[in-house]
């Protein structure tokens, strides 16, 4: 009997607690869908920790409010700034985005967020006039002498450049959401603002390198110091430039990959201390083999550190006829190629004796030479002819096959021909190089005297796609031409 | 005894005769020197209403900075104040008469380029400790400690200051948005 009762009584707590277990079960799951039914800024769901910060330091009150709110709105941007040296000494949102009276880029869309109660200090006494867009020129009230060095290289003016250039673009070869998410992604774009006061979607969110800012400050440092850490150290490694400079027609991420010096980046890359302080960076002691900035920008020596990249050139070997910077037309680089030869052997002679220093100029002196006596000047001779004969037509470019080799001869294996020398990467010296640069040279000619000596017109193509691009020069930098 | 009595006579014509020279050009000095003066002339005058509402006239100190302070180089340079202030006189009277319009944005960049930093730094003479503006710190060594070939002049970043026709008075206390340089003017 006794037996019987205690079963009974262990079946009853058995249900008791399946029952108990089902309720909690179902609590559980109505709260959860309660949970995510309701938005909440806070709840960061793809942002598990967000990084502290305690107001520790004197900020001013509205500067407060662009961090509080941003912390939860955009944990991932606001980490990026509490890591940088911005966030160390105590350079807020503020100090780079505040508008002062006059300025025309506004964030129109910024004001709302001043009245929403749902936002950390989404209050209206906090209400300040925001810039997104931030420029070389508001860099300059605390970097002046960095940006004025920018603003004289190729990077900074590279839209000029381009445009003098181009025959994408000048021809209208291409389409604008073409030029949007490839030619401006890294050449910038020229930054317009609607007459509403609204900055032009198609022009903004942009970080080329030589975008057109509506102060008339040429570019963007983020392109290079990433926002929003704005890291010296980033801008210091290869990785920041080769999200540009790669591909077919100026592969110097690629060359630099297989040349001596970006093996032993690799092999060495965790020994380097990139965060060196400006000014202090020395090759043997903080890296060993140079990264692209170590070369082009850095100083090293008695050679004086530089933000304008055109500097220490002494041949522009993306020009179709390499030419010396100071004659470079599109844009003259105002430099002597002497004086910038001597600087950029004296940042080889951090490493290298002179016997190797002259032994590669030597080298690419004569790749120079050849690719311009041998390559260059008889295709754009032949070219000159076939216009002149009428075989070609001159209406648009690219819409004939010998346009298209043309330009390919040095656009693309031309250029790798003479920067793979210049960065000495033996496969792109000759495989990818000189080695195409034959075969074109051979096909185009071919084709060339087949046309002079039958006297057939090229075919032009009818069909070519997209060829729907402005061809208007951009007005702010060349005016009403 | 003559001798002296010679001497005292030539001392006592010479203050009899430069004493009131003296007074009369000091005085001249003054009531030629303030921003009244300056806005007698038509040309002037909307320079000196844009200064009075401007945060060279009105901030929490009461300091007032006049045109001379600016726009002359600065008095303990004695002889090239008194040059510089005398040629500008003589010269804008004689222009007043001969050019028609006064071209105003020829004008700024005329005494944009005439300013000397030693004309800022005769009252802001306190820019590298600026604990709450780092940046501020940051730029003005670079104009203090200049590289060579790096030299800036203050009004390289700081423009647009006082000569802005501004619907109200401005002061610096009341500012709603603290103020920052505007970066190299001529990017």
């Amino acid at each position: 009997m006794n037996r019987l009762f205690h079963l009974f009584l262990n079946e009853r707590r058995k249900t008791m607690r399946q029952k108990f277990l089902f309720i909690t079960v179902g609590l559980l799951t109505i709260g959860l869908l309660l949970a995510g039914a309701v938005p909440t800024i806070n709840a960061q769901p793809n942002f598990p920790k967000v990084k502290e910060y305690r107001i520790e330091r004197s900020i001013p009150p509205e500067a407060v409010a662009c961090i509080e709110c941003h912390k939860a709105s955009n944990p991932g941007l606001f980490d990026d700034w509490a890591r940088s040296r911005h966030a160390n000494a105590n350079i807020t949102c503020l100090d780079c985005h505040l508008a002062q009276p006059g300025d025309t880029d506004l964030a129109k869309g910024h004001e709302k967020y001043y009245s929403r109660k749902d936002l950390p200090y989404g209050e209206q006494k906090y209400k300040v006039p925001i810039a997104a867009i931030v420029t070389p020129k508001d860099c300059s009230r605390c970097h002046p002498d960095e940006v004025t060095q920018y603003s004289r290289s190729k990077h900074a003016n590279t839209i000029e450049i381009m445009w003098k250039l181009d025959p994408w673009l000048n021809n209208g070869m291409n389409s604008d959401n073409e030029r949007k998410t490839g030619c401006f992604n890294c050449h910038g774009t020229v930054i317009a603002i609607d007459k509403n006061g609204v900055v032009d979607p198609a022009t903004w969110p942009n970080v080329g390198v030589g975008r057109l800012n509506v102060d008339g400050s040429k570019g963007s440092c983020t392109a290079c110091h990433t926002r929003h850490r704005f890291s010296v150290a980033e801008a210091r490694m290869p990785e920041a430039c080769d999200q540009c400079h790669l591909g077919p027609d100026h592969p110097q991420i690629e060359i630099y990959e297989e040349s001596k010096h970006g093996t032993m980046y690799h092999a060495y890359k965790n020994e380097y201390n990139f965060d060196a302080a400006a000014g202090t960076w020395t090759p043997g002691t903080d890296y060993r083999a140079p990264t692209c900035a170590a070369c082009h920008m850095s100083g090293s020596g008695k050679v004086m550190g530089t933000h304008d990249v055109t500097e220490r050139l002494s041949w522009e070997t993306q020009a179709p006829l390499t030419v010396r910077p100071q004659d470079f037309k599109p844009f003259p680089s105002g430099t002597d190629w002497k004086v910038e030869r001597e600087k950029m052997k004296n940042i080889c002679r951090a490493c290298h004796g002179d016997s190797w220093i002259s032994d590669f100029y030597d080298g690419f002196d004569k790749a120079v030479e050849d690719y311009n006596e041998v390559y260059f000047k008889p295709a754009k001779a032949k070219l000159d002819e076939l216009y002149e004969k009428q075989l070609l037509d001159k209406t648009k470019f690219f819409d004939e096959r010998l346009e298209v080799e043309f330009y390919e001869l040095w656009h693309h294996e031309g250029r790798r021909a003479r920067m793979g020398v210049m960065m000495m990467a033996p496969d792109y010296a000759w495989w990818h190089g000189f080695y195409e640069c034959k075969l074109r040279f051979a096909t185009y000619m071919e084709e060339a005297n087949h046309l002079i000596e039958t006297g057939e017109k090229a075919y032009v193509a009818k069909d070519f796609p997209n060829a729907t691009g402005d061809t208007k020069k951009p007005q702010k930098i060349f005016g009403n031409k | 005894m003559k001798k002296y009595l010679i001497g005292a006579i030539l001392v006592g014509v010479g203050i009899l005769v430069s004493f009131p020279l003296f007074s009369m050009t000091y005085y001249t000095m003054v009531r030629t020197s303030t921003p009244d003066f300056c806005a007698m002339c038509h040309e002037i005058k909307p320079a000196v209403v844009a200064w009075q509402s401007s945060t060279h006239v009105n901030n929490p100190q009461g300091f007032v900075a006049d045109c001379m302070d600016c726009h002359l180089p600065a008095p303990h340079k004695t002889f090239d104040f008194f040059f510089a202030k005398t040629y500008h006189g003589a010269k804008d009277v004689v222009k007043h008469f001969l050019i028609k319009e006064y071209d105003r944005d020829k004008n700024r960049e005329a005494a944009y380029a005439s300013f000397d930093n030693a004309q800022c730094q005769k009252c802001h003479r306190n820019l590298l400790a600026m604990p709450g503006k780092r940046g501020a710190m940051l730029a003005h060594r670079s104009v203090i400690y200049a590289r060579p070939g790096y030299e800036k002049k203050c009004v390289d970043c700081h423009y647009d200051l006082v000569h802005n026709e501004s619907p109200s008075v401005i002061y610096k206390q009341y500012r709603r948005v603290p103020y920052q340089a505007k970066g190299l003017r001529k990017l």
